[in-house]
């Protein structure tokens, strides 16, 4: 790996050779920017389907459980003990050292204010970071990004899926990418010496129109497609012998450990997580739910080891759209609830805690007696970790409508 | 106000009177110029010819024949589009042919194919082949397929349609009024409502559209004023009805309406369409109302829902609710039990007491008539059409013309049309096409031979444009930066090289043709003859002077001689119907050179603007 300082040299003399403008402006600053420190980095996970939070991180000891769940309740030598209390579900038993050296942070019956369990509306307003409000433009993270006011790199703002996700419509430039290879122009071969290169011809067009904006977007794009080398891409090889489960979601997270050592400036990264909709059958140390927790776990853990030294500029969140009921229904799964948990991941986080509130699930304790009860705004959440790692205001210029406290779990 | 309103009548008397001129000639255009620009800002870019047709019936005709929107269709477009059965589906019929996953999930339990424990987890490929055949044996189609007509109606109107306007309007109308494909209680009615809500109205008046749109079931799912009742204990218009009959009549009404309010899960008041109709479809968000208005008004909107057979459920007792007041009016339903019917005060006008389903059209008559409607949606107008901040003077005169002729479309659209700013030398090229409006462009352009496929869909789609699925009401940001950003932009080269390499699967067209069967002599003219037919009227001086050094190398020109024994690879690209899509890896084969300039054409900054 390049030290970012050479990488951005190396990329700058590249662009004196090949281009008839100076050097971009977001390189200089850019340059400038890594005399003196690394980008901080977001990296949220958003899991699409809404998680079972009691199954994720089980208040085991609470004898309720097994009454609203008596075929899918985990017991307390199904899980992983984390206080005596809450057990971690075994799916993400490679978290479970991060929570013991007090890295990861739980938070629990994390929600949102509007009560409605519709995957869409409720994706929609966790994403836009105003619950019950529709109309919003932006996206919580496009808002984020644009509120740090660093010059935008092309990859300050990268979602690793094939549609730009609600959370980063906006204003700031972002970026939809679901895979890095395939980022550049390609070459027609005409069969050898023959071809003309289309991307070298397109370049000097873009170089020479008299439309500001196609110029200006297409002189950072032929740079960003020089910086990131297809061959770098496919030949990375994680560090410290993390392994990356095969899916999707590894595959991304280990495109974006690629972005931030490439010191391509990325501040913000997002990636999904699918089939947390448990309705039928999400059994219990094995089985759906048993899945889809190993890959995020196991995709998290190996993430993590590959950043290294790199874990101080980079803070990494889970989140879904609600929770699910507390009892199980008729066919051993569980429908759409209230509350569910997220992870927090960093080394300033003040990990090793289960945060918020989760009542004793007797009936009464539950919201319409069925669902874990919402107790900590999401808004409390985010704007707490997007204040302190990525050091913007929390005001309502982030989030719209909300002055709510914050809960407070990082340094 | 009153001199925008003598304009209007002016410009629409004028087939009587002198019939007005287009200002293009004091802009500095030529007529083929003018015809060139026309072509590319009311339709989706010139076809070879097209030009020459539009100068031979007048550019101020041709404009007058777009406006009308009522020219028969190619037989072209009829062809292709008969291909496509769902789109002649009612919205019952569509909900019926096309269900959800789920449900034909739990009717296969139900008859028994599949026990309610199993699921797939032994044999997924069986299990799902078991659900496949069921529902085919019911007749049910795949969503997959539907989406697949919705999105390719659009593009073959878009390459193919006589009435450019009509389709560049119901573009524009639809993102006005979006709804999205990827909200799964409304995307088996959006083919019937930009068909039966949108589409009908693009050139009528905006009240027309308004009302349509309020009332069609993917608005209403979308936007979720279907589920929004009176509280709990507000007054109804049903309890209004009931007031008035017998005692005993009264007292069983009663008691049935008690048990009904009490099955019904949740109760409540849901403000979303109610804001987003004045923030986003009428006044604008600082069209000067406030959050007491946005509750008035959706107060005001109780009651109005889903009939509930397009959907795909009964409607038990209609004529018994019929006679207490309940509405139907094809997908819309008005339920008096779900009406609050209390007083109300929008926008300083009170409403009174029992104003039932005519208070909801009072409503919309006084949105759509407001001053600030008109401000903020001759703004949008302008920003398509015209420029990205278009000039402060032009929108004053639209917003005049939108006033006094009470939202007329088309009046407005003659009116920007015959403006100066329109065709100002900031105003031309300033705008950068959408990635639709790019990809139908370049198959206008190349005269391409077009049957719809996914790769078409999912070239539109990583570009920037999933058709019908913008996930917020707002519709897709109407802007060149919008448009514009690093990954996107050469997602957009990478379109054009990949359609002149014949690597857009379900494109067809032959580059010789195009230059009337002549095969270039050289390099150096396919470069010019090319730029000249894709870029028709415009300045390709540039890109010529530019490119002729990089194809001029002589193994290059080598090529050229070669190029009949290059043979276009054959698209291999599947169009599954079922389970996630795999993209194809797109990876260029061997192209002719010719292929080669056209795809740097379609890719040169020139061909992004519009």
């Amino acid at each position: 790996m390049w030290s970012r300082r050479a990488f951005l040299k190396a990329g700058a003399v590249g662009m004196f050779s090949l281009t008839l403008g100076g050097t971009p402006l977001f390189l200089c600053r850019a340059a400038n920017a890594a005399t003196t420190r690394k980008p901080q980095t977001l990296v949220c996970i958003f899991q699409r389907g809404a998680m079972d939070g009691l199954m994720a991180v089980t208040p085991f000891s609470d004898p309720n459980l097994k009454t609203l769940r008596p075929r899918i309740a985990m017991s307390a030598t199904d899980v992983i003990d984390l206080d005596g209390h809450f057990g971690l579900h075994p799916g993400f038993r490679n978290l479970a050292p991060l929570f013991k050296s007090h890295q990861l942070a739980i938070v629990h019956g994390m929600g949102s204010p509007d009560t409605t369990r519709s995957h869409f509306d409720a994706q929609d307003y966790m994403e836009t970071g105003t619950p019950g409000r529709k109309g919003t433009r932006s996206g919580w993270l496009n808002r984020a990004a644009g509120l740090m006011g660093h010059d935008h790199t092309p990859f300050s703002a990268v979602a690793l899926t094939s549609a730009m996700p609600r959370s980063l419509y906006g204003d700031f430039p972002a970026l939809a990418v679901s895979d890095l290879a395939s980022f550049g122009v390609q070459e027609m071969p005409a069969g050898g010496s023959g071809s003309v290169s289309a991307g070298q011809s397109l370049e000097a067009l873009y170089n020479n129109t008299t439309q500001d904006l196609l110029k200006g977007t297409g002189k950072e794009s032929f740079t960003a497609v020089k910086q990131l080398s297809k061959e770098a891409v496919r030949s990375y090889r994680p560090a410290n012998g993390a392994v990356y489960p095969a899916g999707q979601l590894g595959q991304s997270l280990k495109q974006i450990a690629y972005l931030i050592k490439s010191g391509l400036g990325i501040e913000v990264a997002f990636t999904e997580s699918a089939g947390w909709d448990t309705h039928v059958n999400q059994g219990t140390g094995q089985g759906t739910f048993f899945q889809r927790a190993q890959e995020l776990g196991n995709s998290i853990a190996a993430f993590w080891t590959d950043l290294g030294s790199y874990q101080d500029h980079v803070a990494l969140m889970t989140m879904t759209e609600f929770g699910r009921t507390c009892g199980e229904n008729g066919s051993g799964g569980t429908d759409h609830g209230r509350g569910s948990c997220c992870f927090i991941l960093g080394t300033t986080v003040k990990g090793g805690q289960v945060y918020g509130q989760v009542p004793t699930l007797a009936r009464e304790n539950l919201e319409d007696q069925r669902d874990l009860p919402v107790t900590t705004d999401f808004r409390a959440v985010f704007s707490e970790v997007a204040s302190k790692h990525l050091k913007v205001p929390a005001g309502e210029q982030l989030f719209p409508g909300y002055n709510g406290s914050r809960l407070t779990l990082m340094t | 106000m009153v001199w925008a309103f003598m304009l209007g009548l002016m410009l629409s008397a004028a087939s009587v009177a002198q019939k007005p001129k287009l200002p293009y000639q004091q802009a500095g255009l030529t007529e083929r110029q003018a015809a060139a620009y026309l072509l590319d800002r009311l339709a989706y870019g010139p076809r070879p010819g097209e030009i020459d047709r539009v100068v031979k019936m007048g550019l101020e005709n041709w404009v007058e024949q777009q406006l009308q929107g009522a020219q028969p269709e190619s037989p072209e477009l009829t062809a292709r589009l008969q291909k496509m059965p769902a789109l002649a589906l009612t919205p019952a019929e569509l909900t019926q042919k096309y269900p959800p996953a789920p449900r034909v999930r739990n009717e296969a339990i139900q008859a028994g194919v599949i026990s309610k424990e199993d699921k797939g987890d032994t044999d997924k490929k069986a299990y799902r082949q078991k659900i496949i055949q069921f529902g085919m044996s019911k007749g049910y189609r795949p969503g997959r397929e539907l989406v697949n007509q919705l999105v390719g109606q659009k593009i073959l109107r878009a390459v193919y349609g006589n009435n450019q306007l009509s389709e560049v309007m119901t573009d524009f109308w639809f993102n006005h009024f979006n709804v999205s494909l990827t909200d799964n209680q409304c995307r088996l009615q959006i083919l019937s409502y930009e068909r039966d809500a949108i589409r009908p109205n693009v050139l009528g008046t905006f009240r027309g559209l308004l009302g349509a749109t309020a009332k069609h079931p993917a608005m209403l799912l979308y936007l979720d004023n279907a589920q929004s009742t009176a509280a709990m204990d507000a007054r109804t218009s049903l309890d209004d009805k009931m007031d008035g009959l017998p005692p005993k009549a009264q007292a069983q009404a009663k008691q049935r309406a008690e048990q009904f309010k009490k099955r019904q899960k949740q109760r409540g008041v849901n403000e979303n369409y109610a804001r987003e109709l004045m923030e986003l479809h009428t006044l604008g968000v600082d069209g000067g109302y406030t959050q007491k208005d946005v509750q008035e008004v959706a107060r005001v909107l109780t009651g109005w829902t889903v009939n509930p057979e397009v959907v795909g459920r009964k409607l038990p007792q209609l004529e018994r609710a019929k006679k207490v007041g309940a509405v139907i009016d094809g997908g819309f339903l008005f339920r008096p039990d779900a009406h609050d019917s209390a007083a109300k005060v929008v926008l300083g006008r009170t409403f009174p007491a029992g104003g039932g389903l005519q208070e909801g059209e009072q409503v919309l008559d006084m949105l759509a008539s407001h001053p600030s409607t008109a401000k903020f949606v001759t703004h949008k107008l302008a920003c398509w059409f015209v420029q990205d901040t278009p000039p402060p003077a032009l929108e004053k005169r639209l917003a005049s013309t939108f006033q006094a002729t009470r939202g007329d479309i088309k009046a407005v659209m003659r009116q920007l049309v015959y403006s100066p700013e329109f065709w100002s030398a900031e105003a031309r090229r300033g705008k950068i096409k959408s990635p639709f409006e790019l990809a139908v462009s370049s198959l206008r352009a190349l005269d391409a031979d077009v049957s719809p496929t996914r790769d078409l869909y999912d070239w539109i789609t990583d570009m920037g444009e999933p058709l019908y699925s913008y996930q917020a009401p707002t519709g897709f940001p109407d802007g060149s930066s919008s448009w514009v950003n690093t990954g996107l932009l050469l997602t957009r080269m990478n379109f054009g090289l990949s359609l002149a390499s014949k690597q857009v699967n379900g494109v067809k067209f032959d580059l010789a043709r195009l230059n009337g069967g002549k095969e270039p002599a050289d390099v150096n003219q396919a470069l010019e003859v090319y730029s000249r037919l894709l870029l028709p009227e415009r300045d390709t001086k540039s890109v010529v002077k530019l490119l002729a050094p990089k194809v001029n190398d002589p193994a290059f020109a080598q090529k050229i001689a070669e190029a009949d024994n290059a043979k276009p690879q054959e698209p291999t690209m599947t169009d599954d119907e079922e389970g996630p899509r795999q993209r194809p890896k797109r990876k260029l084969g061997p192209v002719e050179p010719v292929a080669q300039v056209v795809g740097i054409i379609l890719g040169s900054p020139e061909f992004q603007r519009q």
